[in-house]
């Protein structure tokens, strides 16, 4: 287990569209550590997507090098890269994250056997995350029946279920009202201590920034402290 | 499986529907096909269940029976070819006779053969007949329906000769009427007859239609090089020149591969629009890590599910009717046919899903990043 859980060194990505280049981001770097929880800001526009695709191993950047947990992207093809999402690297999606066809319990035990973890293991893992995101009473609900709060908790609980080394949230709070977003984000900012995991959040919601460590704003294709 | 099976149980009337309609597209496609079957049978079985392997025509009959005449020389010649025993006279004719309790008209194909040979029907109740006995036959099953027994007469309206059933043979039909077996000097009496001759003229030497042959496909071929004006057709080829046999069993295999096609693009469509439907989960499923092969593992899983599902409640349904459908029925559908037919039916199936699979294949896990559910 190393400190760093994530390390970007000046990244860049440029799209092309039709003859125009367009560089959204230019030589971003950035460093998370275990513990941390990080805040990602910015307007509309400004590359916050591109951000997280790139650091979770989703898009490839046109230069530059990312370091999850230690271990650098570069020259991994589609599966590698796959493998590592679904062993190091916890997501939690804006919404329709959960199948809705799986119970709460199933979303966990998915992962896990995607991952070929031990099923007793996996059924113990997936039995501590509930209780301490106060979901085990819904354990066999469909997310149908689960609120908004409740199906981002279970979006948490899953992206730890594989113990990931670092979790990427993209809006997680969008579709909550402020006090549901407060304890998703609480929530999340205490698994990363529990875990000794980092946690990188892009959001637009000003309320749940208390709750992180260091706010960044991407601005120019770079992230800046604020 | 885990999320096919999942997905199955959660969207329970979805997959439910659709497993009625592949239902009833399977049990039609096992239905026309034993038809199919039962029709072939009742218009072949005397021919298909000969033990020839070729048929020696007249070179213009078309490789119909009816319409070709062979004499003592073709015989001869095939007899120097495939051997004495291997090749043997057979008549054929249409007739129509009266018989029975209430003196019914009946159509029947008259057959004349050697009794002596390999070309005897094989009798299952009453005696067989021999080459020297006179005016005694063996007949089709079929025919005590209509109220024949052992010892009934046959008044055939042609020629006006009169023939006593001596027994039954069983799967003996040609052009769906029964076949009638008589020997080779009673078809020298029919013809004789026909011909307008005066009774026992010995003189007259009455052509059959056809020689069976059983003979490897050289030696076949060998005896069509050295007879002119002859066909050696395989025995495949003079069932499907029976009359009316193509144009039946050609519209019912139409049938049948429209009910096949049509699987497959009902399954096509369904597991397209679903896929469609599901492609932000897809992209979740992938950015967590999940592999694209599981996926499409996962699609084809279910197409198989369905498939397989609909084919044994049609098979079971198949059976019932089989039970209770009337012996005059033509419906025969041997479990080779079934196994075969459900074979086809699953690779259909799983072409059908081939659509959704490429699908599954062009989602992009970046799908999941970024982009709200509205
Ligand atoms: N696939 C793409 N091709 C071309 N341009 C793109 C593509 N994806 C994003 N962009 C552009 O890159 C910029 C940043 O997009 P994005 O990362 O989605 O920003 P944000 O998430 O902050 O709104 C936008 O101007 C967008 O139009
Ligand atoms: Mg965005």
């Amino acid at each position: 287990m190393t400190a760093t859980k994530l390390m970007l060194n000046e990244i860049t990505r440029v799209y092309h569209d039709g003859d125009t280049e367009l560089t959204v981001l230019n030589k971003l770097s950035l460093e998370v550590k275990a513990g941390e929880l990080v805040a990602v800001m910015g307007p509309s526009g400004s590359g916050k997507s591109t951000f997280l695709s790139i650091a979770g191993a989703l898009l490839t950047p046109t230069s530059g090098e990312v370091l999850i947990d230690g271990e650098s992207l570069a020259g991994k093809n589609g599966q590698q890269l796959s493998k590592l999402r679904l062993h190091n690297i916890g997501f939690i999606f804006q919404s329709a994250n959960l199948l809705p066809y799986l119970k709460v319990e199933e979303q966990l035990m998915l992962v896990a056997k995607l991952a070929d973890m031990d099923k007793r293991a996996a059924q113990a893992r997936s039995a501590m995350l509930l209780e301490r995101l106060g979901l085990l009473h819904r354990r066999s609900a469909y997310p149908n029946q689960l609120s908004g709060g409740e199906k981002q908790r279970v979006a948490i609980a899953r992206a730890w279920m594989n113990d990931p080394a670092i979790l990427f949230a993209d809006e997680p709070t969008a579709s909550l009202d402020a006090s549901r977003g407060q304890d998703v984000v609480a929530m999340l900012a205490r698994e990363v201590k529990a875990e000794g995991k980092a946690a990188v959040m892009v959001t637009h919601d000003e309320r749940v920034l208390h709750l992180c460590d260091r706010i960044l704003h991407l601005k120019n294709g770079v992230l800046v402290s604020a | 499986m885990y999320l096919a099976l999942r997905e199955m149980r959660f969207a329970k009337t979805r997959y439910l529907l659709i497993m009625a309609i592949m239902l009833l597209v399977s049990f039609l496609v096992l239905f026309v096909t034993g038809l199919a079957g039962g029709l072939a049978y009742a218009n072949a079985s005397a021919v298909e269940n000969m033990p020839a392997t070729h048929f020696l025509m007249q070179q213009d009959a078309s490789q119909r029976f009816a319409r070709s005449i062979v004499g003592e020389k073709e015989l001869n010649k095939a007899r120097s070819v495939v051997g004495d025993a291997n090749a043997q006279r057979l008549g054929v004719q249409m007739t129509t006779v009266t018989g029975g309790t209430d003196g019914m008209k009946t159509d029947i194909t008259l057959f004349g053969v050697d009794m002596g040979s390999w070309l005897a029907p094989t009798v299952v109740s009453g005696s067989a007949v021999s080459n020297t006995g006179a005016g005694e036959v063996v007949v089709d099953r079929k025919l005590a329906e209509e109220g024949i027994t052992v010892g009934s007469l046959l008044h055939d309206q042609t020629t006006g000769l009169t023939w006593t059933v001596s027994g039954f043979t069983e799967n003996q039909s040609f052009s769906h009427t029964p076949a009638v077996f008589m020997n080779l000097s009673d078809w020298q009496q029919l013809k004789q007859q026909m011909a307008g001759r005066a009774a026992a003229d010995p003189a007259f030497a009455a052509p059959f239609n056809a020689i069976a042959i059983q003979a490897t496909d050289a030696e076949a071929e060998l005896l069509s090089q050295q007879l002119e004006g002859t066909a050696i057709i395989t025995k495949k080829q003079a069932v499907a020149s029976i009359p009316g046999y193509k144009e039946e069993q050609g519209s019912l295999m139409m049938m049948i591969s429209f009910l096949f096609v049509i699987s497959a693009f009902v399954l096509a469509v369904f597991f397209y629009v679903i896929t469609i439907q599901k492609t932000s989960q897809f992209g979740i499923l992938k950015a967590i890590g999940t592999k694209t092969f599981y996926l499409a593992r996962s699609v084809v899983a279910q197409a198989l599910v369905l498939a397989a599902a609909s084919l044994a409640v049609s098979c079971m349904l198949v059976a019932v009717m089989q039970a209770a459908l009337p012996a005059s029925m033509p419906f025969q559908l041997s479990p080779v046919t079934i196994g075969y037919t459900c074979l086809l039916f699953i690779a259909m199936s799983l072409l059908g899903s081939l659509v959704s699979v490429i699908q599954v294949a062009r989602t992009d896990a970046l799908d999941a990043i970024g982009r709200a559910a509205g």
